[in-house]
């Protein structure tokens, strides 16, 4: 899930170590996150930890770069209409908030909400299909 | 029914991702508090994700877990570490008689005396030009005092 976010094995490490280590001091708020379950719980902390290790888009070339499509969420993206796409891809993978994705393609923030909306019905579909 | 729209409408995706906004996870929570059966539905969600993930497992390195215990261990040694505690500290720099430990002060003094050094050092130059220049002086008023000694002798 993380590779997803940061495309770089070594990066990505460095990512599972704080999250693991902040898991583990701060075990006790897991009661109180709301989540069910433990892996959900980390794979969000996971991805507000590897955002903020994203690098330039222009930075990820090379050989240490992973395949990204690989992975569940890339072939989710992959299969949305073109507006979905490019609103979850702001929204999940490069962390920004629904006012700045509605700056960026000068659209209402009503509309980019309605779109995140929409991706997440898929979302909610591409998951039942599969693994429901 | 209203409930099965509400479910419908992806808000537990968009939570378990972390794309809610706080005023939909506010909402979520109390919902949940309305709805206990939604609870379910929160893990059903959960469940189906974390299958879809450990579908296609991407391992981490054994050395992600030992450094995850070095770091916990570390942070634990201070965190529960009591100043008051009898402990013994070894010190584990080596120290093979080659290198002295030194009091702090030492450093400021050791600038003060370089500074100092070179502040006499230019001193000595500018007196010792100034020294040579006078002497210099004297020297080229020296033929004239000789000459008038000359004429002293010859009148004489």
């Amino acid at each position: 899930m993380v590779l997803q976010l940061v495309p770089m094995r070594e990066r990505a490490d460095d990512v599972m170590v704080r999250v693991f280590t902040w898991s583990f001091q701060h075990i006790g708020t897991f009661q109180t996150s709301g989540h069910k379950t433990l892996f959900t719980w980390l794979m969000r902390k996971a991805r507000e930890l590897a955002i903020k290790e994203a690098l330039p888009e222009t930075a990820l070339t090379g050989s240490e770069l992973m395949k990204q499509e690989e992975g569940m969420l890339q072939r989710f993206y992959l299969i949305l209409p073109a507006d979905q796409q490019q609103v979850f891809r702001l929204s999940y993978f490069k962390g920004l908030s629904i006012t700045t994705i509605a700056r960026l393609l000068a659209l209402p923030e009503e509309q980019i909400n309605n779109i995140l909306g929409d991706s997440m019905k898929s979302f909610r579909q591409f998951l039942k299909d599969t693994w429901n | 029914m209203e409930l099965k729209f509400y479910i419908e409408s992806g808000i537990i995706e968009s939570f378990v991702l972390g794309l809610a906004s706080e005023a939909e996870v506010e909402e979520l929570e109390h919902m949940r508090k309305l709805y206990p059966e939604l609870n379910t539905e929160v893990e059903f969600v959960e469940r189906r994700l974390e299958r879809a993930a450990f579908d296609e497992p991407a391992m981490p390195p054994a050395q992600v877990r030992d450094r995850v215990l070095q770091k916990i261990r570390w942070e634990q040694g201070h965190a529960y570490s009591d100043p008051a505690s009898n402990y013994t500290f070894i010190n584990i720099q080596p120290k093979d008689g080659s290198h002295i430990t030194v009091h702090r002060w030492w450093k400021i003094f050791f600038i003060i005396f370089f500074i100092m050094s070179k502040v006499f050092l230019f001193l000595a130059i500018f007196y010792y030009l100034k020294y040579r220049m006078s002497q210099d002086k004297q020297g080229n008023n020296l033929p004239h005092k000789v000459k008038q000694e000359q004429i002293q002798i010859a009148r004489v």
